[in-house]
């Protein structure tokens, strides 16, 4: 399961699957866990539904830069799909010079289980690309076995060594 | 619009293209002939790729060759260990929060 570039991230949670969801889903809870270390989240826009944005700020060390999600789906309390970028601040999502390279926008799945009390949270990502067309080809690519891909970029990322032995 | 290597590799023909160049360059024709779709709609993958930089069209004589520039392909490896390392970084802190939610309502169940 460990492998390097399986990109499906998997983590145990001490607590309950109910406020596990929570924090993800409020503006307050966000605030506090969203972010990286030693930055300071600002949420200036959560619409926490399908079609919704989670707009907001991060400031670090005197920087300061936009992320946004949107929502895709929502099924509380097991599964949220967004997709997530970095933005400007009228919530148009951009690209950042700053770490490259980096997809547009990535389509992230979250799904949510709970067993003895503990949650157990796993995350799937893939790059979305600059269309809906675009978007729609990824996903026929990831439902192609006979392409060998799968659903998950590790199997990506198996194909693109495979063609570059 | 900027092209990258994700946009590369989002469409199926164009994997397919890169498979086929992958260990020897290709004439343009041959590659087109292995498809069904018109030559045209083949180019046209071919210039994505290229401005995506993962393939180079040669000049050979009166034929143009493709040649694939893979090393290009180590991009998306290298995303996806950075986009591990980014969530693992978030779920530390979500661990963190976590705990500390749960420990103050347990403070405050004691009170009582």
């Amino acid at each position: 399961m460990a492998k390097r570039n399986d990109l499906e991230i998997t983590r145990v949670f001490d607590a309950p699957r109910k406020l596990v969801f929570k924090v993800w889903s409020e503006a307050k809870h966000l605030a506090q866990w969203w972010g990286p270390k030693g930055s300071e989240i600002e949420v200036k826009t959560l619409e926490f539904r399908p079609g919704g944005i989670f707009h907001y700020t991060m400031s670090f060390g005197g920087g300061k830069m936009w992320g946004k999600f949107v929502y895709r789906e929502i099924v509380e309390p097991e599964k949220i799909v967004f997709a997530s970028s970095f933005a400007d601040e009228e919530g148009n999502s951009i690209r950042t010079s700053f770490i490259d390279p980096w997809p547009l926008e990535i389509l992230n799945t979250v799904t949510f289980t709970e067993s003895a009390g503990k949650t157990t949270l796993t995350i799937k990502g893939a790059p979305i690309n600059a269309t809906e067309e675009e978007y729609n080809k990824f996903e026929e690519m990831t439902a192609s076995m006979q392409q060998g891909f799968g659903g998950t970029l590790d199997q990506l990322a198996e194909y693109l060594l495979k063609i570059k032995e | 619009m900027r092209r990258d290597v994700f946009q590369a590799i989002a469409d199926p023909t164009r994997r397919e293209i890169l498979g086929m160049i992958a260990h020897k360059s290709l004439n343009i024709n041959a590659v087109s002939e292995n498809f069904d779709v018109s030559r045209a709609a083949i180019y046209k993958h071919m210039k994505i790729l290229a401005e995506c930089g993962l393939l180079e069209i040669k000049q050979q004589g009166r034929e143009r060759f493709c040649e694939g520039r893979l090393e290009k392909l180590n991009e998306v490896s290298d995303w996806v260990e950075q986009y591990r390392q980014f969530w693992e970084a978030r779920f530390d802190s979500l661990d963190n929060y976590l705990k500390e939610l749960q420990s103050k309502k347990k403070k405050h169940g004691k009170k009582k």
